[in-house]
Parts: C-alpha cells; sequence; structure tokens
C-alpha cells in the first residue's frame, strides 16, 4: 500500500511537472499556424507552376511538335543562321533553353539543367512514340487494345487492408508517444542528477519506486501530449474528408473493435517497455550535451521503422513479431496479413510484459549506482559489475 | 519516562565499507539515544558522508550491523517517514513553485498534503520567506535556497534528522540562526545526527561528539568527556614580531602538536604532564616573540590534535 501510494504520489509529481496545458495549446497554436503557411506556400508554388517556362525552338521545327510543346511551353522561334548566336547569348547571359533538333536526334542547349526537363522529355517521347506508331501504321485503338491490363475481380474472405491502415496508425503513435518520452525522460532524470536531488529523494523513498513513479508520470505525459495531437489528426482527417472525394464513412471500415484493442495493449506497453529502456540508458548519463551513450536514445524510432519496412511475411518477421523491441508493430502486422494464432499474439505479449517488468527493476539497480558515482560517468563494464552487486 | 530517554534508537556496529583499494569506513561502532545532538566531525575524505549513507541504505555496508528503533520499529533501514536527511550535496527543484518543492518532499515520506502545506507555510513563516513560497527556487539567494533545503528535510517532522554539513554557504548570522532552529527542532522530540567542519557552531549544540579520520574512530563520548581528556594538556597561544621558523619549535621535546593561526601566530600543544620551564625558557631566546597566553582547548584544538595524532 505504502509502495503504491508513493508510487502514484511520484507519478503525478512527474506528470504536473511536465504536462502544461498551456504549452500544449501554445504548441497547437504553433502547428495550425505552421499548417497555415506550409498550405499557402503550397499554392503559391503551385500557381508558379502553371506559369509556362520559355523555350526556344527551331522555325522549321515539325509542326505537330510545335503544337504539342506550345501546350507546355511558351515558344519563340529562330532560323539556322541565329542559332550561334543564340547559343552564345545563353552562356553569357546564363539564361534561354535552346532545343534543336538534327539527323542525329534532339539537342537542348541550356546554361544548367532546366526544371523543365521532364516535362520536355515526356513530350518529346509521345512524339516519338507517335510518329513510330505512324511508321508501322499502327492505330491508336489497336494500342489501347494492346496496353490493357488484365482484369482481376478481388474476393476475399476477410478485408484487411483497413486494419493495416491502422497497424501503421499505432506505430506512429508509439513512435510519437516514445519521442516525447525521450525529452521528458532526459530532462526529468539527468535534471535531477544535475540539480543533486536524487539524494534526498532516495533517502526518502526506494529507487524502484523512484524509477515506477518516473516512467508512469512520464507514460502518462507522453500519452496525453498524444491525445492533443490526435485530436488535431482528427480535425485535420475531417477536414480532409470534407475537400476530397474519399467518403467518411471509409473511417468507420477502418475501425476494426478486437483489432483496435491488440493493437492499443500492445502499444501501451511498448511504451511503458521504452521508456523503462530510455529510463536506464538516461540513469548513466550525467551532462546529456557530453555523453556518447545520448545517441541510444534513438534506438526506439530505429526498431520500429525496421518492422514497418520488413514484409510481414518473411522469417525475419516472425523472430521480430517474438523480439521485444520490435513485437509490438510485427506482431500487430503479422496478425492483420497472415495467419497468426491467438497463442501467439498471447505469447509476445507476455515476452513484451515481462521485459518491461525487468527493465524498470534494471532501471532502478543502475540508478541506485549511478547517482553515488557523481561527476563522472561510469562505463558500461562498471555499471554491468555495480548492477549485479546491488 | 527516563528509561524511554535513554533508549538506543540507533546502534551501528563494526560498520565496514570498501571502494576498490580504499577502506573508506573500519569498524565503527556508536550508538545514539533519543534526543541526542550527536555530532559526526572529521576531515575531508574521512568516511563521514558513508557512514551517513550506509544508515540511510543509499549504499550497503560491506559488513557490519546498523539497527534502527524509531517509534517501536526495529530495523536495518530506517522508516522514511520518521527520518530527515540534508545531504551535503543538496538541491531541489528549481523550475518548480518552492511550496510545491516542500509539498513534494513531504508527501513522499509519507504525509498528508493539506498537512504538508501548512507545515511548509509555518516554516517559510519562520525564515520569512513566506512571500515568495510561490516563486521559483532559482528566484533566491544562496542563503535562503539553503532554508528551503533545510524546510525539505525536516518538514514531516521527523523522529531523526541526519543533517550533513548544515552550515556550509551560510553567513554567520544564519549560521546563529540555524544553530537556534536545530535546537529547536531537538526540543520538539527530534533527535539530530549532525556533521560539520564548523567547530565553534557544533561546540554550540552537540551533546555528543564522534571523531573520525581515515575511517576509524579517534573518539566517541560527550563533549565533557572529551574536554576531559584534553584538559590535561597545556596550550600556548604565541605571537611573533615575523614570521618562526617552524623546524625551531617543533625541535622542543615537550611540543605535541603545533597549529598556525596566522605567519606570526601558533597554538602550541604540549604533551601531558611535561614541566613547561624548559620549554618556555627556550621560547623567550626567540626574540621575535611578542605575546604569550594559556589558552584552554576547544573542539578546534582537539579536533585538529587528534587528528594530526592519528596514527594508522
Amino acid at each position: 500500500m505504502k509502495y503504491l501510494k508513493q508510487v502514484l504520489t511520484v507519478t503525478l509529481w512527474e506528470y504536473r511537472r511536465f504536462f502544461k496545458p498551456k504549452n500544449e495549446l501554445i504548441g497547437i497554436a504553433v502547428m495550425i499556424v505552421v499548417f497555415f503557411l506550409a498550405y499557402l506556400i503550397g499554392k503559391y508554388a503551385a500557381s508558379a507552376e502553371e506559369e509556362k517556362t520559355r523555350l526556344t525552338i527551331s522555325k522549321t521545327l515539325d509542326a505537330q511538335l510545335t503544337s504539342l510543346l506550345s501546350q507546355e511551353f511558351e515558344l519563340s522561334k529562330i532560323s539556322e543562321n541565329q542559332k550561334d548566336n543564340f547559343i552564345k547569348q545563353i552562356s553569357e547571359n546564363r539564361e534561354g533553353v535552346l532545343l534543336w533538333n538534327d539527323d542525329a536526334g534532339f539537342v537542348l542547349y541550356s546554361y544548367k539543367k532546366p526544371d523543365a526537363l521532364k516535362k520536355l522529355n515526356k513530350i518529346l517521347n509521345k512524339y516519338n512514340q507517335t510518329r513510330a506508331m505512324e511508321a508501322i501504321k499502327l492505330s491508336p485503338e489497336n494500342l489501347q487494345y494492346i496496353l490493357k491490363p488484365v482484369s482481376i475481380t478481388e474476393k476475399y474472405f476477410e478485408e484487411t487492408s483497413g486494419r493495416r491502415v491502422l497497424v501503421y496508425f499505432f506505430a506512429g503513435l508509439m513512435i510519437l508517444a516514445v519521442v516525447l518520452s525521450f525529452a521528458y525522460q532526459f530532462t526529468s532524470i539527468t535534471g535531477e542528477k544535475q540539480l543533486k536531488i536524487t539524494e534526498q529523494i532516495i533517502s526518502a523513498i526506494k529507487p524502484q519506486v523512484w524509477m515506477d513513479g518516473k516512467i508512469l508520470g512520464i507514460t502518462l505525459t507522453g500519452l496525453s501530449s498524444l491525445v492533443t495531437y490526435s485530436i488535431i489528426s482528427i480535425l485535420g482527417g475531417l477536414l480532409f474528408f470534407q475537400f476530397t472525394d474519399v467518403p467518411l464513412n471509409y473511417i468507420f471500415q477502418i475501425l476494426h473493435a478486437p483489432s483496435i484493442i491488440i493493437f492499443l495493449l500492445f502499444a501501451l506497453m511498448s511504451i511503458l517497455m521504452w521508456n523503462s529502456l530510455l529510463a536506464a540508458i538516461a540513469s548513466v548519463i550525467t551532462d546529456p550535451n557530453n555523453s556518447s551513450k545520448s545517441s541510444l536514445m534513438l534506438l526506439p524510432v530505429l526498431f520500429v521503422v525496421i518492422t514497418l519496412v520488413i514484409s510481414p511475411q518473411n522469417k525475419l518477421a516472425v523472430f521480430l513479431s517474438w523480439f521485444p523491441l520490435t513485437s509490438a508493430t510485427a506482431m500487430p502486422m503479422r496478425w492483420v496479413v497472415g495467419n497468426v494464432d491467438l497463442w501467439q499474439l498471447a505469447g509476445s505479449f507476455i515476452l513484451l510484459t515481462a521485459t518491461f517488468y525487468l527493465l524498470r527493476k534494471l532501471a532502478a539497480k543502475i540508478f541506485r549506482v549511478s547517482i553515488l558515482m557523481s561527476g563522472k560517468e561510469p562505463t558500461w563494464s562498471e555499471i554491468i559489475k555495480l548492477a549485479k552487486e546491488a | 519516562m527516563n528509561n524511554i530517554l535513554s533508549e538506543n534508537i540507533l546502534e551501528i556496529n563494526s560498520l565496514n565499507k570498501r571502494y576498490k583499494n580504499i577502506h573508506a569506513v573500519k569498524d565503527i561502532s556508536f550508538s545514539l539515544e533519543q534526543g541526542d545532538v550527536f555530532a559526526f566531525l572529521g576531515p575531508n575524505g574521512a568516511g563521514k558522508t558513508t557512514t551517513l549513507r550506509m544508515l540511510l541504505d543509499i549504499i550497503r555496508p560491506d559488513s557490519g550491523t546498523i539497527k534502527w528503533n524509531l517509534k517501536g520499529n526495529v530495523s536495518s533501514v530506517p522508516p522514511s517517514e520518521n527520518i530527515g536527511y540534508l545531504p551535503e550535496e543538496r538541491g531541489l527543484y528549481t523550475d518548480v513553485p518552492i511550496i510545491n518543492s516542500l509539498v513534494y518532499m513531504a508527501a513522499i515520506r509519507g504525509m498528508d498534503q493539506a498537512i504538508a502545506k501548512k507545515a511548509a507555510m509555518e516554516w517559510l513563516e519562520k525564515f520569512e520567506l513566506a512571500n515568495r513560497a510561490k516563486e521559483k527556487l532559482q528566484a533566491l539567494s544562496k542563503g535562503n535556497q539553503q532554508k528551503i533545503q533545510f524546510i525539505a528535510s525536516i518538514i514531516h517532522k521527523p523522529a531523526f534528522a541526519i543533517l550533513d554539513e548544515p552550515f556550509s554557504g551560510l553567513d554567520p548570522i544564519n549560521q546563529e540562526k540555524f544553530i537556534d532552529y536545530i535546537r529547536d527542532l531537538n526540543l520538539q522530540g527530534t533527535t539530530i545526527l549532525l556533521s560539520s567542519h564548523q567547530m565553534p557552531l557544533v561546540e554550540k549544540i552537540a551533546k555528543k561528539v564522534f571523531l573520525i579520520n581515515q575511517g576509524q574512530k579517534l573518539f566517541c563520548g560527550t563533549l565533557s568527556e572529551l574536554y576531559k581528556d584534553f584538559e590535561k594538556r597545556q596550550i600556548l597561544n604565541i605571537s611573533f614580531n615575523s614570521n618562526v621558523n617552524e623546524e625551531r619549535l617543533r625541535l622542543l621535546p615537550e611540543v605535541e602538536n603545533i597549529n598556525w593561526v596566522n605567519p606570526m601566530e601558533v597554538k602550541i600543544t604540549f604533551k601531558v604532564g611535561v614541566n613547561l620551564n624548559n620549554a618556555l625558557s627556550e621560547l623567550i631566546k626567540m626574540d621575535s616573540i611578542n605575546n604569550i597566553s594559556s589558552h584552554n582547548p576547544d573542539l578546534h584544538d582537539i579536533f585538529l590534535n587528534l587528528v594530526k595524532n592519528h596514527k594508522l
């Protein structure tokens, strides 16, 4: 009872210390402004793209090609005897693009690689294709017939594409929660060490109580921030459905209750497990600005990304779905895509829970030995040796 | 009533702690009775903080026993609600209001938060800091931060308070105030174990002392016992007109110890039972002597003598 009361006290302290509703609101406001600015910039960029690029061509260029080019470029024409002078001007004035054709094909003169090269290539390829079809006397209708894709009607007993979206959604939430916790964990643990508060705290509560309170408090802080961002995402999503042709009920098709429960359980346990690992790493860091161990804090992102890029049906995915650092994303993905028995889901979850349980114990042990090594960051071998003794 | 007062609330037997090649604490034993003000004295690196940390189960001893008997609970680990600790290396949260930090410190020691808030405000009133309760710690001066740190360690009215260097960083006026606060705390029933370098301050409040050097006990007992042990020794305060050659003083066979007050003034402790006539006649031959006065040994003198004469 005393343990629970003390853990709750530390948890709420950490939560209130780091979760600031006012700061969250400021964050949302900044995000809205950034989105709005990005929208304006995107719109400006799109309108700028609509402006036609100037292109100079030969007066004798084929009329069909000239017609195609005029749809995308603002054309000007020069004669054969003006060509050399124009090329010289490109070099001197550093502007102008000239497309010239000779027997060998097309030559493009420009001071630098032009932005519209891709567009130009597309038009020239289309023109070339048309010329080739004419040469072999192939009608456009016949070409369409040759290129027509095979017709496959898809009939599945279980529709999983929506659930795949859910896996990515929960993986994204997990990364976000762990990344947010990463910052808080660093400030909280290394900050307390630098402020020399730890010795007084540890005289009052056991390192395990302190560590458990911190892990829970910071997890709660990360999850609260997550709720804030989720609300923003939902509002953004509603706007998306408002302005696109995607029907709103598509979102309800994705919401598959058993999947949500399983993914949520895996995600929550994984966040707790990662927070325990981050706490253990933070415990051995004295100065975050001068510690090579700081880079280890990026591990969660690496592990989540690994599971998302690997095909969920190969043998490595089976291993990753049991390996606690990756199981929270790999097992749900396998469950959605392939045939995974319930015992495998349960087994992987139990392993993840056991890892969390052991890591929080390890974090407390490491913390206990590292706080007394003031002014010196312990090496890994020292940590292992002292943690065994603790 | 006497039985309760004389009951040992802390007993330490044959405590040992080693760090690699350093034997930090060697076979230390002592006990405290309820109501004691026990001063734990020793030079830097003597093993004071290591011993205090072992008492609090922050580090574990290699051998020996620690027995706490606080409010009927007998254990090797002190119950946190009955212990107050002011560590030598101190700090508090700088980014939260002072009152919140104090309430949190009390709450983790099991105090109800509403009662803790009331107690915190009372202590802040006593330290004339009540109007700054909602400010952050970083806004306070170093001396005031020290006061907040002190409140954080005793706010929950512990039965036993361990104060490691409570006077460090304080000006003389605040040092005197702290003595009064510690005395008040003791009068309210808190047993005090304090470690300090400021001997004149310790002398004002300590009832018992433990002197430690290089991990070993030099003395343990009441202050009067310590003075009694030393009263047979004679101490002379000698001032000179110019800088003195220490070697000449050391050649005197009666001299046990020489402590420099300043480059032209020394305190000489003579061996027990020696006749000073010979020494005085030799001293007078040093033509630069300005003044000679007799001096009763204080805690500072005794501490220096014991440490300097300590043979491992």
